[in-house]
């Protein structure tokens, strides 16, 4: 087995034997659902801009717990050194660092997006096949940027603190991008409306993974 | 005959601050090397760029022929670290921190491996436990098991047996004097000159980031070599 999987594994075993970050995320994204809901009146329609963009606060804003949790579990008793220690490449370490981010992003939104669907109104379900390759693209793009920037602030104090400083202004084309094919999606568009805008997505995945994948060791070993 | 080990002209700054200066010394496969300095003499930083956790501002080091820079993957697979943290997961327990680390380094069962440890650092009975529930003494006994999964042809020390319990320190002596059985080479940075004596088949002084000091251990005189020592840690400082 490759240091990719054996990291993976360790990870999400880690994870599902204590599921502190997936709970953290889907809980705030539960909250934010709810709360963001309570702005709206009883019965009244949201367009799909405002549904697009209250879905994508949710994720975006409870996904950051996340991110941080998979590079500051490394702290502990300087574990990062015996990753570094092991002939383990730097690549490795990011794309499995990026894949159980990935995947803990993925769990969290498989409870935020039905309770989206539940309270803002089953208008937008016919949209589900598409959304599903727009959530995609889209954690491609955060899981990568936010493995970097965590790894970044991982070796300071605050680092909880610091990373959505530097993940969120980085992220705010990508956020803007996926609202508007989220938008365009619920307003029933069909894909050749949108799929330029899918590939800028892709290209900003493949671009900040590329990012990952060239910086980590440097960012990490002093 | 080429050395086991090679460290040439080894270099390193922090901020403009010399860490290290033209370090270059050589061993061979079964050298014990005691390396002792000041503190800020550069011990642990020449420590980190061996194990590959630091870069190296300037020189080379090759192990085996391996070339740290060109191939630090098979330099990695020679190398052992036992530093002041443990390493070590506190959510997983003894085993799983072990067979982890002996999947990372390829080792043939690391099942069989992490128990074969277990044993030998006496923790056998608690090895479902999670590492988080162990005692100081129980986590640097687990911490030397982990730097001896992969068998490490080059074991580095940095002061090893700082904060060790009474128990551990027997237990690494002993792992100490089996790896030098089997030709295995040690570098131990330590401030104790007795313990560092006793283990050594070299000693190096390492003053002000250059290696200032550097004998067989059949050659010195254990009465005077704490005199010798200051003398040139002194010296270096005057420099």
């Amino acid at each position: 087995m490759s240091g990719f999987w054996i990291l993976v594994r360790k990870d999400l075993h880690a994870e599902f034997r204590k599921p502190e970050a997936v709970i953290s995320m889907a809980f705030f994204g539960f909250l934010l659902l709810v709360i963001l809901n309570l702005a709206i009146p009883m019965g009244a329609e949201i367009s799909p801009e405002t549904g697009a963009g209250i879905l994508w606060v949710a994720i975006t804003f409870s996904s950051v717990l996340g991110l941080a949790r998979t590079m500051s579990r490394e702290k502990e008793n300087c574990c990062m050194d015996g990753l570094l220690l092991s002939p383990m490449s730097a690549e490795s370490l990011f794309g499995a660092k990026m894949a159980v981010n990935f995947t803990l992003m993925l769990m969290a939104e498989l409870s935020i997006i039905p309770l989206f669907f539940i309270l803002y109104g089953d208008t937008f379900f016919h949209s589900l096949p598409m959304l599903v390759l727009v959530v995609f693209l889209a954690n491609i793009g955060f899981a990568a940027t936010g493995t970097l920037f965590s790894a970044i602030t991982a070796g300071t104090n605050r680092n909880e603190a610091l990373l959505p400083l530097l993940f969120y202004p980085v992220v705010i084309p990508l956020i803007s991008i996926t609202v508007k094919v989220t938008a365009m999606i619920f307003q029933g568009a069909g894909p050749v409306e949108y799929s330029s805008w899918l590939y800028v997505m892709t290209a900003y995945g493949l671009i900040f993974s590329g990012l990952g994948f060239l910086l980590l060791d440097q960012v990490i070993r002093e | 005959m080429a050395d086991f080990l090679a460290v040439n002209n080894l270099g390193k700054e922090y901020e403009g601050r010399r860490a290290l200066h033209k370090v270059s010394f050589g061993l061979q496969q079964g050298d014990f090397l005691s390396l002792f300095g000041p503190n800020g003499a550069g011990k642990s930083t020449l420590l980190r760029i061996i194990s590959t956790l630091t870069s190296a501002g300037s020189g080379k080091v090759e192990i085996k022929g391996f070339d740290l820079a060109e191939e630090p993957e098979a330099f990695k697979m020679q190398l052992g670290v036992i530093s002041h943290q443990s390493l070590l997961y506190g959510h997983m327990t003894a085993r799983e921190n072990l067979i982890f680390y002996g999947s990372l380094y390829k080792v043939d069962d690391p099942e069989q491996r992490a128990e074969e440890l277990l044993r030998i650092v006496e923790l056998y009975p608690r090895r479902h436990s999670r590492v988080s529930r162990f005692s100081r003494g129980m986590c640097q006994r687990l911490s030397i098991a982990r730097a001896l999964v992969n068998d490490p042809s080059l074991l580095l020390l940095d002061e090893p047996f700082s904060g060790l319990d009474q128990y551990a320190s027997a237990i690494l002596t002993e792992q100490l004097g089996e790896l030098r059985s089997r030709a295995r080479t040690v570098i131990m940075v330590t401030h104790s000159l007795d313990r560092g004596l006793a283990a050594a088949t070299r000693v190096g002084i390492l003053a002000g980031g250059r290696l200032v000091y550097l004998e067989e251990r059949d050659t010195i005189d254990p009465s005077a070599f704490e005199g010798l020592y200051m003398e040139y840690v002194h010296g270096a400082r005057a420099a």
